[in-house]
C-alpha cells in the first residue's frame, strides 16, 4: 500500500512545493503569463526586508511562549483527567472540545470577549489594563493571540499525554507509594521520566504548529495593530496573494520552510537524548 | 498482484481527481439544459440582494440565458486565484483597485476601448480606470462611484447649533466644540486597519498636488515632500477620538455611531447601509472632508466603486454584453443606485437621495479626484502603516517608512 501514498503525495505535496521553489528564482506576480528568472535576486531583499524580520521575530516569541503553556497546562490537565475522579469521560470530552470547534470560530468569539465582555469587567474591576480591548494594544495584543493558540491547542495535547499516562505501569506507583513517596516525586521520578517520548513528541508538534500560526492571527488581529501581530504565514499570504509579489513571497516560504525543519530537527535530537538518559 | 490493484486504483483516483476539475470547468461554460449559463462575479456582498432582483428580471426577458450571482467572501484574492488557473468569470465587477490593474495589465480582459456603451459614461471615470491600471486602453465599464465624505449626525450637530464645517479651520473647531460638550467628535475604529483609510486618502488627495504619483516615478519628490501635509493633519484628527479606538472595529463603528455615539464618522458613504441597518431613525448627513482653508478648492474623493469587465476567456461574450447592457440601462442602473445609496457613473444620473444632499455640489462642479491609495501597491500595506501611525503618532517616521517601502517594492520587481 506505499506505492498509492507515495504517488498522492507526490502529486499534490512534492510537486506544488517543488513548483514553489523554482518560481522563488523568478519574478512571476502570481498572474501574468511571462515572468523572467532572476537568480537570487528575491533572496537578496528578502534579508533586507525589516517586515520580515519582524514577522520572525513575533512568530518565534509566540510559539516559543504558546509551546512551554501549551505543554504545562495539558500536563497538567492530563494527569488530572488520569487520576480516579467523578464523571472522567465526561470531563475528557469536554476537555477536547476546543480540538473540534473551528479555529475561526473560536477566533470570532473570543474576538468578541476581547471586544466587549473583558473591557467591561476591567473597568468594573477599575484595571485600566483591561478596561479597553488588548487586541488593538501594540504591547499587547499578541498576549490575546496566545491565549486563544493555548486554549485551543491544549486540547490535543491532552489527549496525547493521557495516551501516555495509561503506559506507566502501575506497579511501578505502587512499589513508589510502600517508600513512601510524595505525590510531587512520583511525578519527579516515575511519571514525567516514563511519558518522556510523549513529551518530546507534544514539544515538537507544538512548536511546529505555533511555528505556522496563521488563522487565529486572522480571526483576531489581522496582523495588526500596524504589523505587531504579522506572523510569518500571514505575511506570505498577505504580500504574496494580495501583494502581487508571489515570487519574492515563495522565496521567504523557502525559508521559513528550512528554519521551521531545524528547528524540528534539532528538538528531537536533543529531546530524544533526554530520553535515553532518563 | 496486490501491489498492480493498488497501483492501477491510486492512479485512477488520482486521474478522476484531475479529470473532476476539468469538467466542472467545461459545465460552466457549455450550456446546462439549453441555456446559457453566465456568470457574474463581483466583489460586493451588501449588493447581492440587489443584483439577484435585477438577474431575475434580466432572466425573464433573456429565458435562454442563466446568470449566475458569484459573491464569495475575498473576492479580490479568490479572482486573482482563479485568474492564476486560466479559470476566469465571464463578467467581472470590482472596483477600480489594484486587483482590477493587475488583472487588466495581466490581459485578462477584453478590450472595450471602443464599445458604443462609453460614450454614455462620464468621461472623468473612464479616465480613472485608465489611470488606476496605467495602459492606454479602457478595459471595463465604469457603473457606480462612491464617495468618501465625513458622516455626521444631524441631530447632534443641531442640539450643539453647528453648522456643516467648509475649512479645515471649521472643522477642527467643530470638533473641538463637541469635545467641550462632553461628547465625541470621531468615532475611529482602528481595529480594523482598513478604517484608518478614508480620512487619510482624502486628507492626502486634496494636499498631495495633481502629479505627485507621476513625480514620484520619476524620482522628483517623496512622501517626506507631498504627503507631510496629510500626515500632521491626520495625526491632528487622532485627537477627537474615543477612548477604546484601538479596541473596536469597523462594525462596533457603525452601530456605535447609528446609536448616536459620535458627532461625526470618518468613513464613506458605503457606510451609511449598515447604518442604517443598525437605527433606521437615525438622521445623518453627509459633507466632503474640508482639508484646507480654501472651500472652493476642496475636491471629493470618488471612486471607481463598480466596473464591469468582460473576461478574454469568456465562451459567451455576447451574452455577458447583453447582461452588462441590461444593468446599464436607466432603470436599472437607478434602481441600484437607489438601494446602494451609490452614484452612478452614467451621463445624466444623478443621486437624489436628501441624506447625500451635502455632496451634490461637488458632483455637480466636478470637483472629484481618486482615492490615492489606489495608486499605492498593496505589497506596501499602507493601512498597517497607517494603524501603526495611529499608536506611536510619529510623523516623522511614518513617511520615511513610506519612501523606504515605496523604494523596497520597486527594487524587488
Amino acid at each position: 500500500m506505499t506505492v498509492p501514498a507515495v504517488v498522492l503525495f507526490a502529486v499534490f505535496h512534492t510537486f506544488p512545493a517543488l513548483q514553489g521553489i523554482f518560481y522563488s528564482f523568478t519574478n512571476w506576480d502570481g498572474l501574468s503569463l511571462t515572468y523572467d528568472f532572476v537568480g537570487l535576486k528575491n533572496y537578496y531583499y528578502l534579508f533586507q526586508d525589516e517586515n520580515v524580520w519582524h514577522s520572525y521575530l513575533f512568530t518565534f516569541q509566540f510559539a516559543i511562549v504558546s509551546t512551554v503553556l501549551v505543554n504545562v497546562l495539558s500536563l497538567a490537565i492530563a494527569i488530572g483527567l488520569n487520576e480516579k475522579i467523578k464523571f472522567k469521560n465526561f470531563f475528557r470530552a469536554v476537555y477536547f472540545l476546543p480540538n473540534v470547534l473551528s479555529v475561526l470560530i473560536v477566533g470570532y468569539i473570543f474576538n468578541y470577549l476581547f471586544a466587549n465582555v473583558l473591557p467591561l469587567w476591567g473597568e468594573k474591576l477599575g484595571i485600566e489594563a483591561l478596561s479597553t480591548n488588548i487586541l488593538g494594544s501594540e504591547k499587547w495584543a499578541w498576549v490575546g493571540i496566545v491565549i486563544v493558540a493555548v486554549w485551543q491547542a491544549c486540547a490535543f495535547n491532552t489527549i496525547l499525554y493521557l495516551a501516555g499516562l495509561q503506559t506507566v505501569p502501575s506497579e511501578l506507583y505502587e512499589a513508589s507509594s510502600l517508600d513512601g513517596a510524595s505525590k510531587w516525586q512520583n511525578f519527579r521520578h516515575i511519571t514525567f521520566p516514563m511519558i518522556a517520548p510523549f513529551f518530546t513528541i507534544n514539544m515538537v508538534l507544538a512548536m511546529k504548529n505555533f511555528l505556522m500560526v496563521f488563522d487565529q492571527v486572522v480571526a483576531l488581529t489581522g496582523g495588526g495593530p500596524g504589523r505587531a501581530t504579522e506572523s510569518i504565514s500571514l505575511h506570505i499570504y498577505n504580500g504574496g496573494f494580495q501583494g502581487g509579489e508571489f515570487a519574492y513571497q515563495s522565496a521567504n516560504s523557502v525559508i521559513y520552510f528550512i528554519v521551521i525543519m531545524a528547528v524540528s530537527i534539532a528538538q528531537i535530537k536533543f529531546l530524544q537524548k533526554r530520553e535515553v538518559d532518563m | 498482484m496486490k501491489k498492480a490493484l493498488a497501483l492501477i486504483m491510486s492512479s485512477a483516483l488520482t486521474f478522476s481527481l484531475l479529470s473532476a476539475c476539468a469538467n466542472k470547468a467545461e459545465q460552466n461554460a457549455s450550456e446546462s439544459g439549453g441555456k446559457v449559463k453566465i456568470e457574474f462575479f463581483h466583489y460586493k456582498p451588501e449588493a447581492r440582494g440587489t443584483f439577484d432582483k435585477l438577474i431575475e428580471k434580466f432572466e425573464k426577458e433573456n429565458p435562454n440565458i442563466d446568470v449566475v450571482n458569484a459573491n464569495p467572501p475575498d473576492a479580490g484574492t479568490v479572482l486573482k486565484a482563479r485568474a492564476a488557473k486560466r479559470d476566469m468569470p465571464d463578467i467581472v465587477g470590482v472596483g477600480a483597485d489594484t486587483t482590477f490593474a493587475e488583472l487588466a495589465k495581466a490581459g485578462m480582459f477584453e478590450d472595450v476601448t471602443k464599445a458604443p456603451e462609453l460614450n454614455n459614461i462620464q468621461p472623468s471615470y473612464i479616465q480613472m480606470v485608465k489611470d488606476v491600471s496605467g495602459l492606454e486602453r479602457v478595459y471595463a465599464i465604469p457603473y457606480a462611484a462612491n464617495a468618501d465624505a465625513v458622516i455626521y449626525n444631524k441631530a447632534i450637530f443641531k442640539e450643539l447649533g453647528l453648522s456643516v464645517p467648509k475649512t479645515w479651520d471649521e472643522f477642527i473647531a467643530a470638533a473641538e466644540k463637541i469635545k467641550a460638550a462632553g461628547k465625541t467628535p470621531f468615532y475611529f475604529t482602528f481595529k480594523d486597519a482598513w478604517t484608518t483609510l478614508p480620512a487619510y486618502n482624502a486628507l492626502a488627495a486634496n494636499t498631495q498636488g495633481e502629479t505627485f504619483f507621476q513625480d514620484l516615478n520619476q524620482g522628483k519628490t517623496s512622501f517626506e515632500k507631498g504627503y507631510k501635509e496629510a500626515t500632521e493633519k491626520f495625526v491632528e484628527l487622532l485627537k477627537y477620538g474615543h477612548k477604546d479606538q484601538f479596541g473596536k472595529g469597523y462594525a462596533d463603528g457603525n452601530v456605535a455611531f447609528a446609536k448616536g455615539e459620535s458627532a461625526m464618522y470618518l468613513q464613506g458613504i458605503w457606510a451609511i447601509p449598515e447604518i442604517k441597518k443598525a437605527n433606521p431613525n437615525i438622521e445623518l448627513g453627509v459633507f466632503p472632508y474640508p482639508v484646507t482653508n480654501n472651500p472652493e478648492q476642496t475636491k471629493l474623493v470618488s471612486g471607481v466603486d463598480l466596473l464591469f469587465a468582460i473576461s478574454k476567456t469568456s465562451k459567451h461574450p455576447k451574452e455577458a454584453k447583453k447582461f452588462i447592457d441590461f444593468l446599464l440601462k436607466e432603470e436599472n442602473a437607478k434602481a441600484y443606485m437607489a438601494e446602494q445609496n451609490a452614484f452612478s457613473a452614467i451621463k445624466g444620473l444623478t443621486q437624489e437621495d436628501p441624506m447625500l444632499e451635502g455632496l451634490k455640489e461637488s458632483f455637480a462642479k466636478g470637483a472629484l479626484v481618486d482615492f490615492p491609495d489606489h495608486y499605492i501597491p498593496p505589497s506596501i500595506n499602507l493601512a498597517n502603516l497607517l494603524q501603526q501611525l495611529t499608536h506611536d503618532q510619529d510623523v516623522g517616521k511614518f513617511l520615511k517608512t513610506m519612501d523606504a517601502e515605496w523604494e523596497k517594492v520597486k527594487g524587488r520587481k
